[in-house]
Formats: structure tokens, sequence, C-alpha cells
């Protein structure tokens, strides 16, 4: 719990150095850095549509930061997540199309169960390539997500092209459409469910013996093959748990959001919630906030710029210093360094962080 | 002022909240040779490393040849003759013995080394004390007996006057042990002050002048050899008497628990590292594997316990042939196993105790029902554990990782002794461990073994070989070099084993 506060205290004062770097910037520009952030805070938060718009950002960012961090607990470092949220979302589009004979709730079930298997069955390539090939996964999930994102872009110009000038799918059955709560914006009840699937991933993770084994062979794989776990196995699980997660996210973002296959849709959206989760260093709890916040960021830069001349690209600059200096360990950990190049072994520290990493 | 080439006074260290060293004090004569013991964690090497300005010291004085020095580097220490051997060599493997030595301070000629003369300096130390290496062979070829002299010799070429070993017999046999004496005890004639870190008592006893005795960071004394026993020492040491020496019951041992039938395993560099092994094991007793490290012995309980493939030949466990199966089976038939590494191995450091301790048991019904681990029941089981094992501190929530070496060997320990296996693999079951924890894992083998469980022990020192096992097979470059009952052991006869039979040849080693 101590730890928990000092990551919370560590999380404000990152918050609070990249804002003050995003205000040199913005009075380079020439406007006032607080009516700026006025403005963004007002275009994440106030009136529906704002907020709206920040919770339809937040849904599928949790689930890939949760996605990343998961992985990352059981020793993988899945980059790969942006190619499941793509194939997750073509399968529960096809059987959100072509299955509407099935009654709604199973029908429903179906998208998420197709999206979930096709994930997860594009997770286990990689994972079985490291286990049992040393392929390393951080490689094979780079070039594994442009395979995923040409599959989908084929598959919604060719065979369930719509026909339409963009290329998208023809829209689901409306009875798969997840209701929409806060109109005009994209927010919509998968939100709830992505809530819930986080809340089920993790308590997998700390409470149940498949959880167990996820982080026993994470933190040390030689003590786990010597208690009777079996890596390989675990490592490819691991994959799949994280791919499935991916997955829903894909299938959230089509049934919530969209409505049809839109190409190209989930375009940074693993490699956001990748960023989201190591900014937390793979903190399941704190790894929803952290996606909450890089998605306020996103829809109050829109509300910045129409609401003064400061460009949405400078919240981009602000959320890439912020990533800079999250990322930077020791920045405001000065006892610890201290600590550390006083120990008995100097080299320790660093080994373990590239472990958590 | 001070008429000592070392003297040390008041010294504190601490590491974080940790502190290592409080109040530390010795003082060495010139020319003598000063033993500084203690136990694990006790601060001698702490208290070397900031003598050799590894670490700076946070408080108390430091004076070298009468001068007192502050802000002390491991240059400065050379430059003011102190050399230190350190437990783990500073050697680089792919290089000759002869450009190890000269490796930063090569004489030159014009642009290039001067090996000649560099040859002939080295072989002036060589022949001085009796150094007996070889120059042009590379350290990847040479025994750790050998490297060690390397080690000796690379210091003394710096010009060293005050050589610091720390715990240079640990990686020895007898005979190599020995042999070093012989050189420290001439080094001593020409004059050179010896420090020598030990927990060793008979070796202090052996070799030593004076010996000074810290205790958990603390200086406890310093005493004239002449005028002490190793009771006394080891009472200073631990603050109460030990007693190492397990009174060992009466072999009553049954049947055929391990069976090993001409087994071959491959190592991390070579195809088969292990050629071709045959022994057994034997309900209620204990059998000693003795060896110097990396002649097989860790490859061997790797095949048997199921972490490395077995080339060919069989491992029979209670009558079921358990070869190349998985470890989680070979386990569930029966199989414990205390892992030579605790920290790689034996423990999840990041974890806390609870979690370690239930590692082998998360798919038992009681500690998991429909895959979701049962807390209370972790937890109470580990609390037991704790209890029963003397785990400190009590608290099982504890990660491992914090706890002291002879602690974490214990969760180790209790995890393996309490599955009440059929055979009990121990490998290495006290190395980095205080002596109170020796002192109660080696009498909960002695336990073990009473209750009828086969028990086979691998440890690299000798005298708890000696002092446990029934009977012992002594391994050397991956074969078996002989079998002694306990009652026809010593440690002579095993040192002689331990080199591969040929020990006439290399006993002055």
């Amino acid at each position: 719990m101590r730890d928990f506060g000092k990551s919370l205290i560590r999380f404000a004062l990152i918050i609070a150095l990249s804002l003050a770097i995003g205000a040199i910037f913005i009075m380079m520009i020439g406007e006032n850095p607080i009516s700026a952030y006025g403005a963004l805070v007002k275009g994440a938060f106030v009136g529906k549509l704002n907020l709206g718009k920040t919770l339809a950002n937040f849904t599928p960012l949790m689930l890939t930061a949760l996605a990343f961090a998961i992985g990352a607990k059981g020793g993988a470092f899945n980059v790969g997540v942006e190619g499941e949220v793509f194939l997750g979302g073509i399968a529960a589009a096809y059987i959100g199309i072509h299955w509407g004979f099935l009654p709604m709730p199973i029908h429903l079930l179906a998208c998420f169960l197709g999206a979930m298997i096709v994930a997860a069955m594009w997770a286990f390539i990689p994972g079985a390539l490291k286990a049992y090939y040393g392929v390393n996964e951080v490689c094979s999930t780079i070039l594994l997500n442009y395979v995923a994102f040409y599959i989908t872009s084929y598959l919604v110009s060719g065979p369930m092209s719509a026909g339409v000038a963009n290329a998208q799918s023809d829209p689901v059955a409306d009875q798969v459409k997840l209701y929409q709560f806060m109109k005009p914006s994209s927010a919509n009840v998968g939100m709830f469910i992505a809530i819930i699937v986080g809340i089920i991933a993790i308590w997998i993770l700390n409470k149940t013996t498949f959880g167990y084994k996820i982080r026993t062979v994470g933190l040390n794989a030689s003590h786990a093959e010597y208690v009777g776990i079996n890596p390989k196995h675990t490592f490819i699980k691991t994959m799949i748990f994280s791919g499935v997660l991916g997955g829903i996210a894909g299938c959230i973002e089509i049934l919530g959001v969209h409505g049809y296959f839109l190409n190209n849709f989930a375009a940074n959206i693993g490699f956001n919630g990748m960023l989201a989760a190591l900014v937390v260093k793979n903190n399941l709890i704190l790894t929803p906030f952290m996606a909450f916040f890089l998605g306020a960021l996103k829809s109050g830069a829109l509300g910045l710029q129409q609401a003064t001349s400061v460009p949405k690209s400078i919240v981009d600059t602000i959320t890439a210093v912020f990533i800079i200096i999250a990322t930077m360990d020791l920045l405001f950990q000065f006892k610890k360094k201290k600590q550390v190049q006083q120990s008995d072994e100097p080299l320790k520290p660093e080994a373990s962080q590239e472990k958590e990493a | 002022m001070s008429s000592f080439v070392v003297e040390m006074k008041g010294i504190n260290k601490n590491f974080g909240e940790v502190c290592a060293v409080k109040n530390g004090h010795i003082q060495v004569e010139k020319g003598e040779i000063h033993a500084l013991i203690g136990e694990n964690g006790a601060g001698k090497s702490t208290m070397m490393k900031l003598l050799y300005g590894l670490y700076p010291h946070d408080a108390g004085d430091i004076w070298v040849s009468g001068k007192q020095i502050k802000n002390m580097t491991p240059k400065r220490a050379i430059d003011l003759g102190i050399g230190m051997v350190h437990q783990e060599f500073m050697l680089v493997n792919e290089l000759t013995v002869l450009e190890n030595i000269l490796l930063g301070f090569e004489p030159k000629k014009g642009l290039t080394v001067d090996f000649a003369t560099g040859r002939a300096q080295v072989q002036q130390f060589i022949d001085q004390y009796g150094l007996d290496i070889q120059m042009d062979k590379r350290i990847h070829q040479i025994s750790v007996g050998e490297a060690q002299r390397v080690e000796i010799i690379k210091i003394l070429s710096r010009g060293a006057e005050i050589i610091i070993l720390d715990e240079p017999t640990a990686v020895l046999t007898p005979q190599e042990a020995d042999g070093l004496f012989e050189i420290l005890k001439k080094l001593k004639a020409d004059g050179k002050s010896v420090i020598f870190i030990s927990h060793k008592l008979d070796e202090v006893m052996k070799i030593s002048d004076r010996i000074s005795v810290m205790r958990q960071g603390a200086y406890i004394g310093t005493v004239q050899k002449s005028e002490t026993n190793p009771a006394q020492l080891a009472q200073m040491m631990i603050g109460r008497e030990v007693f190492l020496n397990i009174k060992k019951s009466e072999v009553n041992s049954g049947a055929k628990v391990l069976d090993v039938q001409d087994l071959w395993t491959s190592g991390e560099k070579e195809i088969s590292k292990i050629r071709g092994i045959s022994f057994e094991v034997h309900e209620g007793e204990i059998l000693g594997i003795a060896g110097i490290d990396g002649n097989g012995q860790s490859e061997l309980i790797e095949a048997i316990t199921g972490l490395r493939k077995v080339e060919k030949g069989k491992v029979i466990l209670a009558g079921e042939v358990i070869t190349n199966l998985s470890v989680g089976n070979i386990r569930a038939k029966g199989m414990t196993h205390i892992p030579e590494d605790r920290n790689k191995r034996g423990l999840n450091r990041a974890l806390t105790i609870w979690e370690n301790i239930i590692a082998t048991h998360i798919g038992d019904p009681a500690f998991s029902k429909n895959k979701v681990l049962s807390l209370p029941h972790s937890i109470a089981y580990a609390n037991e554990l704790a209890e029963q094992f003397d785990i400190r501190p009590r608290d099982v929530s504890m990660p491992t990782q914090s706890l002291s070496g002879g602690n974490a060997q214990k969760v180790v320990v209790a995890r393996e002794v309490a599955m009440n296996g059929k055979l009990l693999v121990a490998s290495q079951p006290t190395r980095g461990v205080d002596i109170g924890a020796i002192e109660s894992i080696r009498s909960i083998l002695e336990k073990v073994k009473e209750q009828g469980t086969g028990v086979l022990l691998v440890s690299a020192d000798l005298e708890e070989i000696l002092s446990l096992s029934d009977r012992i097979i002594v391994m050397y470059e991956g074969k078996i070099s002989g079998t002694l009952t306990a009652s026809e052991a010593t440690d002579t006869k095993l040192g002689y084993l331990m080199m591969g039979g040929k020990a006439e040849e290399v006993a002055h080693a």
C-alpha cells in the first residue's frame, strides 16, 4: 500500500512537470498557458460530448494497456496487441453482419467469443515461436501487426467491402450494436463491459493458480521450471491471455463506436495502450488510470484547438514529454538512486529494472 | 599516529537501512598473517572492501603505514601497496595468464608491449614465492587454485605489501589450501602483511598469527593464535556454543529409493558432461556427493530432477522410471529438491514467503479450488512452516528478497522437506548461510533421513559431507572417481579423489 501511495505521488509530480514544460511551449506561441490548460480540461470533461469523447477514448486504451501489462507480468513484451485489436474487430464485424439469424444475446456473445478466439489464435503464433524456437516476441509481434492490418484492410476493401468510397464493411446487425449513452459522443456500454473484463483479468492474475503461474514465470522462469511449472506453456498462455483482451477491445470498438469495420480503425490503440502500461511500469491498478489520463488528453486536445490558437499538436508534445519523464526512472527517486550507487551489488537494481520493462 | 601497517578505527558503513559494519576495528602489524573471522554477513568482506576503497565509509578513520587516508579509492589503495584477492577472481578468461598479470601495467617497448621484460618479472615472483603457474595457458584452461595464484602474482607485481585474501580457501581442495598456506608463509617471511578472511576455524588456527573476530557488523575482539582455541573462537563468532558435527544416527537403510543407471547428460558448453554415472540411494540413508565445483555435480542433479535432458541411461525413483519426465511429473512421484542456487532456482525473490512456500502446492485441492487459490489455507500453511522451521521474521507476507541468506534458505528447505517426498535432493544446502542456519539445516537433513527418506546430498564443503553422509561418492570430470563409506572417509582421501585420484602428482598445489 505504501508503494501504491508512492507511485501516486510520483505520477502527480510527473504530470506537474510535463504540464510545466508544456506551458513553456504554449508561451512561446504567445498564448496564456493557464487559459490554454483551462480549455484543455474543458475539452476533456465539460459537457456531454467532451466527457463522452474522453470515455470513448478510455475504453479501448484501458483494455490494450491491461493486455500489455498482463503480458509483461508473464515476461512477454507483447507489442502485438494492435494486431489483435484489428483481428478481433474483423471477427466481431463478420459475425455481427452475417449471423443475424441468432437471437440477440447469443448473437452478441458470439461476436465477443469470435473476437476473442481469433485474437487468441493470432497471439498464439508469437507465443509458440518464442517458446519453441526462441524467436523474440518483440520482433514477431511488430511484424505480425502489419500482417493483421493488411489482412483486415484486404477484407474490407474486397470480400467484406460495403462498396462505398471508404474502405469499410457493411454495418453490423442493429441488435448487436452497443448502446451509446452519451450521444452525440460515441461513449457506449462497451465501457462497462471493458471495466468488468479488466476487473476479471486483474482478479485472474492475482487470485488464481493460472495467474500465479504467469507471475512466477514472468519473475523467474528458472524457478518456475524448478517447482514444476512449464515456462513454455505458461508463456504461450500468457500471450493468449493478452491477445484475448486486445480482441475484446477490437470487438467493443466495432460494435460500440463504429457499427461497421472501418479500415485502420485501431491505428495506435495498441501502441498507446502499451505506452500507458509502460509509464506505470505495468502496475495493473494504475494502468486504467493512466489509460483514462491519455484518453482525456486526446479529447482535451480538440477542445484546446477550438478554443485557442494553440494547435492540437502541442498536446501530443506534452504527452510525449510526459511519457519521457515518466520513463526516466530515477528522476523522482533521488534517495533510492543514492542507495543504488552505494549498494553491495551496483548492477542488480538495473538488472531488475530491465526485467520490469 | 599508529605503528601498524593498517589501522581501521570506529568504522561505520550502512547500505541503505542495513547496517553492514558498526564500529569496525582492526590493527594489522607488519609481517604478520592476520585472520579476520566471522559468520557470513558479519561484515568481514565489507571491512576489507572499505580498506580497499571499493566503497566510501560513513564514519571512522583508516590509517595505512602511519598515514591517515581519507577518500580511499582502489587506485590509491594500490599506490599505497594494498592488494586484494576477491572471492570471485577478476581475470579475463580469454587472455593468457601472462597477459592477465600485465594487463593495465604493461612494460612498453615503443608502441608494443614488452612481453620479454614482463615475463622475466613474473618469473621472479614465481621463483621467489613458489607460485607455480603456467604463463602461456589461458585462464579458462587452468584450475581455480592456479587462478588464485595468478591473482596473487598480479597484486605482487603491482607492488603490494599488504595482501587481503577474501575467503581464499572456499574454492580449494584441502591439498590446494595447504599449498596456499605455504605461499602465505613465504610472503610473511618476506615482510609482507597478510589479511586473511575466513570462517573456517581449523585453517585460521593453522595459518594466522593474530585473529580478529567480527559478529553482526561489530568488532568483537582480537586474540593471539597461541592463546586461543577453536572453541573460544566459535563462541566469539556466534556468541554462544555451537555443535556443527551432528551426531549421526545409525544407518537404517531400506529399499532402493533412487537408482541411477549409466547416466549421460550434457553440460552448458560440452556434450556429455556426465559420462556414465551409476549409483543408488536407499531409504533412510544420506549419500554424499563430494567434488570440486564444476565437475558435473550440478548437471547430474539437474538430470535427476528433470531440469536437464538425459542423453542416455536411466533414473528410477522408487521403482518408477522417471528419465526425461517433466519436473512436475517427477515431483508428483515423490522427488523433492533443495537446489544449489536459491536465488535463481529455489526462490521467486520478488514474491512473498507464503507464495514461495505454496509454489509446489498450487495444484493441490487443499490449496486451490477450481483453480482459485485458497488464501487462508495457503497463509495458514506458510505460518505453520515458518514456525516449525524457525523462519525469521515470522511475517509470511514479507518478500523473500528481504530475508537474510539463512532465512531465505530455510524457506526453500521448509517447502521441500514438508512435501515428505521419497527422496530429498539437497544441493549445497548450506552455501552462503550463517552458522546458526547451517546447524539447523544439517539437523533437519538428519531428521529427514531418520524418517526413512533417502537423501542425496551434494556439497563442496567437505566437513558437511563428512559429518552427514553414510556413504560418499566423489565426482571428478563427470565421472565417479571413488566411493567410500563414512567410516573409511577422511578429508585427505576425499581430497585425493576430488583431484581425480592423481593427487600424488599435484599434492604440492
